[in-house]
């Protein structure tokens, strides 16, 4: 096991300084579908975990409680949903999107947005009021409000996002069930590796893993820069 | 034109066990353009909720306000957003935004969508009166408390405001930023600017002034020049926030031969120490104000004047004595004993004096 290891670790580095096409592929199509899905998360869950944060109204407890659950949402299920949705003779299945990158994109954003609104809700509602209060004496629209406690909140809301994306990228039950593992089409780092553990392949998956937590590493390391970064 | 009118205004708050506590009640207001009103009131008494209502930050529960003849409750959002770009309220708690210094002065200019030009002119003058030249990049957030006040005082008057809501400002700020805040108030004051602040400080209150209202449990006690307010208050509130003061509005120029400032209040000149020229406003403690039935030979007081006592108040060993001369009333405060000594009586003809040195200039 432990020779498998230390292969892995050479093979990881081997496969991608010899561009390994296969490998290249399931890189791009696992960056790609998650950063998609985190992008369209933060564009929706942005203005609406703000909007939850400043407005009080009736029910907003109710909605607050089902925002948690779904922060804690188990991606098999979600996929499981996805699935029935997209599937032939699901109401959505004329698209024909079942085992295709935008139904597994469809899969992480729809567990990411949970995440980017509870965040974004809790670092608004726990900012200084006095902050708040300023910005609208001073007489800002809402939209000039709500951009100007997300930039004050920085930190809490780009941790959220740091976290939906790992949980996006590392999440494998819902991807495998609407992307169906698919070589050179729907394969993500996850699902290779379930794979290739499966066929007795450790080297090989424990190099994906490698890549992963590699890749995962530098995008958290942006993020972070941009985070902590005063201007 | 009316500037603005409060109209029977009450503000209630629901309390967490589901009663009501009422802030204000029946507040009547009519503030003329170009004057500085200031409330003053103990804590807890609604100054910052009646500020808050006048910035349209909070529903007033009753009642109405009008700014310049226009009501101003019960507007659209968007109309409320206009009326408030047309004032300028500094919070008693300064704060600033997670950006640099030049953006956060820039951003009410830039929320009321002037030229990048106009912005950076502006800003650039009220950095450089700020003092904050070499930091303007720097994010305010990183600066020391004291330089983060100077940024969000320069964030509010960097605006060109119709009206001036100052709530307790100087409370919070170290004395170097007093100082800040007084010239900017005082601009505002040259630039005819009408101002309403609440505040703690009474020689704040005396010196910016024009009237000033009393406010107590939510309701005002008295309203009524600077003087009327500190010669005569209505009630326990006011006379110890105030302490009791005489203070006179006048016009001061400074006698080269003598070397001291006369200040002219209507038609009697006093002698004062310290030197000014132009419109001033003086103040007299009545402590350091004597009495006399006649005229003594020589001492060192520069102030002698005649005068009639109108009213005579009972303070256990002390008195308080009104002493009226031509069209002014001196508020004078001695001993019983005293009283006695010199026989004093209701419309007794009196001497009044006091130092040169005992007179404040504002």
């Amino acid at each position: 096991m432990e020779n498998e290891f230390l292969d892995g670790i050479v093979r990881a580095f081997v496969l991608l300084f010899t561009f390994d096409a296969e490998l290249w592929n399931i890189i791009l199509v696992s960056v790609r579908v998650s950063t998609t899905a985190i992008f369209i998360a933060i564009l929706i869950g942005l203005p609406l975990g703000s909007y939850l944060g400043l407005k009080n109204f009736k029910g907003k407890k109710f909605l607050t409680n089902l925002l948690n659950t779904f922060m804690g949402f188990p991606p098999v299920v979600m996929g499981l949903i996805i699935f029935m949705l997209l599937s032939r003779s699901g109401p959505l299945g004329s698209l024909g999107l079942l085992y295709s990158t935008t139904a597994m994109i469809l899969a992480q954003l729809l567990l990411a947005i949970p995440i980017i609104i509870g965040t974004t809700k809790a670092a608004i509602e726990s900012g200084d009021p006095n902050i708040k209060e300023t910005i609208i004496s001073m007489g800002s629209t809402e939209t000039q409000l709500c951009w100007e406690l997300i930039k004050d909140s920085k930190r809490s809301i780009i941790a959220g996002i740091l976290v939906a994306f790992g949980q996006a990228i590392s999440e494998v039950g819902a991807v495998i069930i609407v992307g169906g593992n698919i070589r050179w089409n729907t394969r993500t780092f996850t699902t290779a590796i379930v794979l290739n553990t499966r066929m007795g392949e450790f080297g090989m998956a424990i190099a994906l893993g490698v890549i992963l937590i590699g890749i995962t590493f530098i995008l958290n390391y942006i993020l972070t820069h941009i985070q902590t970064k005063r201007d | 034109m009316k500037f603005l009118t409060l109209q029977n205004i009450k503000k209630d708050f629901k309390l967490r066990d589901g009663s009501i506590q009422t802030i204000l009640h029946d507040i009547n207001l009519d503030i003329k353009e170009g004057e500085c009103f200031t409330i003053i009131g103990p804590n807890g008494s609604g100054k910052s909720t009646l500020l808050r209502l006048i910035d349209l930050l909070e529903p007033c529960t009753e009642g109405k306000i009008f700014f310049k003849e226009k009501e101003i409750l019960n507007l659209k959002k968007k109309e409320q957003i206009i009326i408030r770009r047309e004032l300028c309220f500094v919070r008693q708690k300064p704060v600033v935004l997670n950006t640099s210094v030049y953006r956060n002065i820039a951003y009410g200019l830039k929320i009321r969508g002037l030229s990048k030009e106009e912005i950076d002119q502006k800003v650039n003058r009220i950095i450089d009166k700020i003092g904050l030249n070499g930091l303007k990049n720097k994010n305010a957030r990183s600066l020391s408390g004291g330089e983060m006040q100077r940024v969000a005082i320069a964030m509010n008057f960097v605006l060109d405001s119709e009206l001036y809501l100052l709530d307790e400002v100087s409370a919070n700020l170290d004395p170097k930023n007093v100082i800040l805040l007084e010239s900017f108030i005082n601009d505002l004051r040259k630039e005819k600017k009408t101002i309403i602040m609440s505040t703690h400080d009474r020689m704040e209150a005396i010196k910016y002034s024009d009237r000033i209202a009393v406010l107590n449990n939510g309701t005002i006690t008295q309203i009524g020049s600077v003087n009327e307010v500190f010669t005569s208050p209505k009630d326990e509130y006011t006379a110890l926030f105030i302490g009791y003061e005489n203070i006179f509005k006048g016009i001061a120029k400074i006698d080269k031969v003598s070397e001291l400032t006369k200040v002219k209040i209507d038609n009697i000149i006093i002698n004062a120490s310290i030197q000014a020229e132009g419109n001033v406003k003086i103040c007299i403690h009545p402590e350091s104000i004597g009495i006399s039935k006649n005229i003594d030979s020589q001492t060192s007081y520069q102030n002698l004047i005649k005068g009639k006592i109108k009213k005579i108040r009972d303070l256990g060993n002390t008195c308080h004595i009104i002493v009226k001369c031509l069209s002014i009333n001196f508020l004078v405060t001695i001993t019983k004993l005293s009283m006695k000594n010199l026989d004093l009586k209701h419309e007794s003809e009196v001497f009044i004096r006091f130092k040169a040195t005992d007179i404040i200039i504002m």
